[in-house]
């Protein structure tokens, strides 16, 4: 610790933090124009100089960019520092066009500001015009590059946070301009980042151009609703409408958003927006009054209750319910609806991957939370192309390898975005092979004598047993399987056993090949070996794929689960819950997912309730869905858009956006956070809102809450690890469970001190796996794709612009052979005779032998590839 | 909005050259030297700039893919050091002094007259190859003023009216 004084204010911080920083701990403003805490310092623009008193001598020096140290006195504001920053104003205004009265950043830039707080008025000598360039073509922002003022912030967002590296000053001296290379309009990550960083209105989000400032907005802090990462969200309306979205500075997510975050809300202003409610009569949907609506499910699911019980209901949540919403929903399907049959997500996604992490640590989630992995120094990433599925988690990666040089493993089918980066290692698996990686890595570093024994010895069981069951993964062998090299594989090995910080990266999606709990576990295993769970920037990161996919778990969304990860078999807890739930719970496991359709064709489950999940479309294996849904007696559908699953729905029930309702989401760091409602002129209700009016409905009008502030207490009285959680402690970042009571500020990082269940679990490996081949000449890979989630995003206009459905990407080898040129039509044909015509795409993510195909699209259609069991396709590709 | 854009734009000018595949292959051998190696970019252009002559787009994207530097960076740092050219130079590079000695002798007359009867700006190459003007600043030969050189000729003492007689010799 140093301290030092500012202004007269003493003031002690870390060694190493910047003077700039020491002022802002203190309460002091400093004015910059170039700095911000998400990048290296730079020094550019020299308003931020101070006069520093040490040892006797002062000096002038940049606040952004020399260290704090002991006994410094700092003056930020003295007679010769106000003139000086006056003259550096004047310098700038000198050639910045003074355009402000049309400039779409008025009364949000930082020069502007600065001019205005100085007082600087009419500059002492001529002023200068030059012309530069404007872009207006590329999609979402903005270049007035004759309002630059040459920070480089854009540039150097660009590169050092995103990665990308889109962005370079071009050309020199007076004629320097941010560009990309020759001019040409943007193809990047379009994270708006740049536009968000600009001080000024050089760089700036297209919507904001003729429709309003950014004081004139009516702003509500919220969370993201894409994927799990949580990023806080700040959404501007105008007359009632969003038009603008940022994000605040001091959220967990630093005021970084990715494209999904920032540019894909349109999709709750889209056309095809549910609003009123729908019911079959005489085969087909028609419209109806919520009374008729309501009254016509309620009737449906009791007509099949009465006649069969409640073991003949199936109901299906999702991860894009709020914690209160899945919460009451397993309410009312366990007594209202009186059945055990519940589940989300198809019931795999994220769950094999808790699995594993439940028995073998403690809590079924993820240890290690994403923004410890920019101090790590070697990061292993299984099957997990984050840049795609969790584009903030990425620019952690981005951030260690750029600043600690640390190394990114990537063990996949597809080349990445950070196979690319200095220092990778890049081992190119065939689909589903990367748990035979892993074990291969584990057992060559217990062979190698490279395990942390002391911290096994004191934390864990099963090492001979895990021992023995490696025997058969050798170098070689999972060489042969995977088609790495063995010697790659050793390097990786040793790479990850030596390396201080070294993490490891998992990421759930519902069609991801190889998202298995024996991959989880083999990663558990060698986090466990050698001795990284329980340490910051190391240990396992779980990222799972949608905004509340942790929560739906804590809220026990599942066959076999109540709230808090109690077993409905456990009696003491099902007394817990129907005491408070006004009901009894079933007391046996219900049907997951997949049983429910399996039991809906052969007539034994009558009636399926689901909420905000399209299983049509996104579970595996289309048509036997599509047969099990059809032989529903009543299939009741609550989503915002009409879904394949919905148009053969009996009911369908229009919904709230996460814009139009309260409550909160848990990140996949385990973060729960605010959802607050932003948008009031609605006419869709909150799912939260039809579960109590069809609860009352169907005879349990005690299920009934005056507000999701009210659940949360209900919740924080009955699940362990978020008892200390309220409304009124949730601020903008959030609190982090296990928070067990009201001063608990919540563990980012779990195990530190040791295991909820004594000592971890090492799990024994699965036997070697032969490699099956089916003769089809090349993989499928179902692949994310950043601007795209599914039915939200493909309603999105903005999401579309950028990303249009539906192409086939291959590397350049593959397309030669076949005779393809880019934008010709292939047909992609598996051996079960499924096939789909797309438009072919080079790419240089796709290796040789394999063809990707983005999965969010529903009129592709393609999980009519894809089989429960069976997730690797092999498939031929012609040209049409 | 719009005409505040059309006010402000300049146009940006197609740099875009086109380069055959298999002349791009004469770049191979720099690109195999440096493979992978961001720290040599510099030299790599010396080296492309060398056999093609300029450093068209193409050239470029593809040293950016060889040395793993971002394309952005590439067009940055070509555009920062006036000894690189995105242009094809001219079979003759008229390099015409404007230092104060030259100006005031009529160096901006001879200026005038390349502009007008060659057709072509500081910076810029004849349609037909033939020239490349390029300004520079005192050539040290202010005895001789006004001053240019074409190619490796000095033309000192020049008459502004010779100077297309003078130019006439270079075909
Ligand atoms: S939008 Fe993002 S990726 Fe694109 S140039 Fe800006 S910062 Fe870079
Ligand atoms: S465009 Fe904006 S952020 Fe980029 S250098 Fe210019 S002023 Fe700075
Ligand atoms: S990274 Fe995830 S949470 Fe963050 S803005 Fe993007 S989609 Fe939203
Ligand atoms: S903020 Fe310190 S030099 Fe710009
Ligand atoms: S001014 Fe032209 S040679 Fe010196």
């Amino acid at each position: 610790m140093v301290t030092l004084t500012i202004d007269g204010v003493e003031v002690t911080v870390e060694r190493g933090t910047t003077i700039l920083e020491a002022a802002q701990q203190a309460g002091i403003r400093i004015p910059t124009l170039c700095h911000d805490k998400r990048l290296i310092p730079y020094g550019s623009c020299r308003l931020c100089m101070v006069e520093v008193t040490a040892r006797g001598r002062t000096r002038t020096m940049p606040a952004c960019f020399n260290p704090a140290r002991d006994g410094m006195e700092v003056a930020t504001h003295t007679e010769n520092l106000i003139y000086s920053r006056k003259m550096q104003l004047m310098l700038l205004l000198r050639s910045h066009p003074l355009l402000c009265p049309s400039c779409d950043a008025a009364g949000d830039c930082q020069l502007q500001n600065l001019v205005h707080e100085y007082e600087v008025g009419e500059p002492p000598f001529a002023r200068e015009s030059r012309y530069f360039h404007v872009d207006n073509e590329s999609h979402f922002i903005r270049h007035n590059m004759n309002l630059c003022i040459r920070c480089g912030m854009c540039v150097r967002i660009c590169d050092e946070v995103q990665g990308q590296r889109e962005l370079s000053f071009v050309n020199r001296g007076m004629e320097c301009e941010v560009s990309t290379d020759f001019g040409r309009p943007l193809d990047c990550e379009f994270c708006g980042q740049c536009a968000s960083v600009c001080p000024v209105g050089a760089i700036t989000s297209k919507w904001l151009v003729g429709t309003g400032r950014q004081f004139e907005l009516k702003k509500t802090d919220t969370t993201c609703a894409f994927c799990s990462l949580g990023c806080r969200l700040t959404l501007g309306e105008k007359n009632d409408k969003i038009v603008y979205v940022d994000s605040p500075h001091a959220g967990p997510n630093e005021g970084s958003l990715c494209v999904k975050g920032r540019y894909g809300w349109p999709y709750v202003y889209a056309e095809q927006r549910l609003t009123k409610p729908l019911i079959r009569k005489d085969g087909s949907l028609r419209e109806v009054d919520w009374n008729e609506a309501l009254a016509f499910v309620a009737n449906g699911l009791m007509k099949v209750k009465n006649a069969t019980g409640g073991s003949s209901l199936g109901a299906i949540g999702s991860a894009r319910l709020t914690n209160e919403e899945a919460y009451v929903f397993n309410r009312f399907v366990r007594t209202v609806m009186e059945t055990a049959n519940l589940d989300h997500a198809g019931g795999h996604a994220y769950r094999p991957l808790t699995d594993a992490f439940g028995p073998a640590l403690g809590y079924p989630a993820s240890p290690n939370s994403v923004r410890e992995l920019r101090d790590a120094d070697v990061v292993v990433l299984f099957g997990a192309d984050i840049t795609e599925t969790h584009p903030i988690a990425k620019n952690e990666v981005i951030a260690a390898n750029g600043r600690r040089k640390a190394r990114p493993i990537i063990v996949d089918s597809i080349q990445t975005k950070l196979t690319e980066r200095m220092g990778s290692l890049f081992l190119q698996v065939r689909p589903g092979t990367e748990y035979v990686i892993a074990n291969a890595m584990l057992k060559w570093i217990i062979d190698g004598d490279m395990v942390d024994k002391k911290a096994l010895d004191l934390r864990a069981n099963g090492f001979d047993e895990l021992t023995a069951s490696l025997a058969e993964y050798t170098v070689e062998n999972a060489a042969r399987i995977t088609g790495v090299s063995a010697h790659l594989i050793a390097e990786a090995a040793k790479v990850y056993a030596e390396a201080g910080n070294a993490a490891i990266v998992l990421a759930s999606g519902m069609n991801r090949v190889g998202n298995t709990v024996e991959l989880a576990q083999a990663a558990v295993n060698l986090a466990l070996v050698t001795g990284r769970i329980g340490k910051r920037s190391s240990g396992v990161h779980l990222l799972s794929e949608k905004a509340n996919s942790q929560g739906a778990l804590d809220m026990g969304l599942a066959p076999d689960l109540l709230p808090g990860f109690h077993r409905i078999e456990d009696e003491a807890a099902r007394a817990k819950f129907s005491e408070v739930w006004d009901g009894a719970i079933p007391e046996s496991k219900g049907l997951s997912a997949r049983e429910m359709l399996d039991n809906a064709e052969s007539g034994e489950l009558r009636g399926l309730y689901v909420v905000g999940e399209n299983p049509v479309d996104s579970y595996p294996d289309r048509g036997r869905v599509e047969k099990a849904l059809s032989s529903l007696e009543f299939l009741v559908v609550q989503d915002m858009f009409m879904t394949s699953t919905a148009k053969v729905a009996h009911a369908v029930l229009p919904v709230a956006s996460f814009a139009e309702k309260s409550g909160t989401y848990t990140s996949t760091d385990r973060r729960v956070q605010r959802l607050t409602r932003a948008i009031k002129n609605t006419s869709a209700k909150s799912d939260l809102e039809l579960f109590t009016a069809l609860a009352a409905m169907m005879g349990k009008p005690s299920l009934t809450y005056a507000g999701s502030e009210q659940i949360m207490e209900e919740i924080a009285r009955l699940v362990e690890v978020y008892a200390g959680i309220s409304y009124g402690r949730l601020g903008t970042q959030g609190l982090v469970w296990p928070c067990v009571d009201p001063d608990d500020q919540g563990k980012e990082l779990l195990y530190e001190g040791g295991f909820p269940i004594g000592k971890a679990h090492l799990v024994p490996a699965p036997t070697l796996p032969e490699p099956s081949d089916d003769g089809l000449p090349m993989y499928l890979i179902p692949a994310v794709l950043k601007f795209h989630s599914g039915s939200m995003s493909e309603r999105s206009s903005s999401l579309l612009e950028v990303c249009p459905p539906g192409t086939a990407e291959m590397n350049a080898k593959d397309l030669k052979a076949l005779g393809l040129k880019e934008g010709d039509t292939v047909k992609i044909t598996s051996g079960n005779g499924a096939s789909v015509q797309v438009a072919a795409k080079w790419s240089r993510r796709a290796v040789e032998g394999s063809v990707i195909v983005p999965y969010h699209f529903s009129a592709l259609k393609l999980n009519t590839f894809t089989k429960w069991d069976q997730p690797v396709v092999k498939v031929k590709v012609e040209k049409v | 909005m719009e005409e505040r854009d059309a006010i402000l734009k300049k146009k940006r000018e197609a740099d875009r050259v086109i380069i055959t595949p298999d002349e791009l292959e004469q770049l191979d051998p720099v690109i195999e030297k440096y493979y992978g190696n961001p720290g040599y970019l510099i030299p790599a252009l010396k080296e492309a700039q060398e056999i093609f002559g300029y450093l068209p787009q193409e050239v470029q994207y593809k040293l950016a893919v060889g040395l793993n530097i971002p394309a952005s960076h590439v067009y940055g740092v070509v555009t920062f050091y006036s000894f690189f050219t995105i242009q094809p130079r001219g079979r003759h590079v008229i390099r015409l002094c404007l230092g104060t000695a030259c100006y005031v002798k009529g160096a901006k007359e001879i200026l005038e007259i390349v502009q007008r009867e060659v057709g072509i700006d500081v910076g810029q190459t004849s349609d037909d190859g033939r020239f490349t003007l390029e300004a520079v600043r005192c050539l040290g030969a202010c005895g001789l003023a006004p001053v240019f050189l074409v190619g490796e000729n000095t033309h000192g003492n020049v008459i502004p009216g010779q100077t297309v007689k003078i130019l006439d010799g270079y075909q």
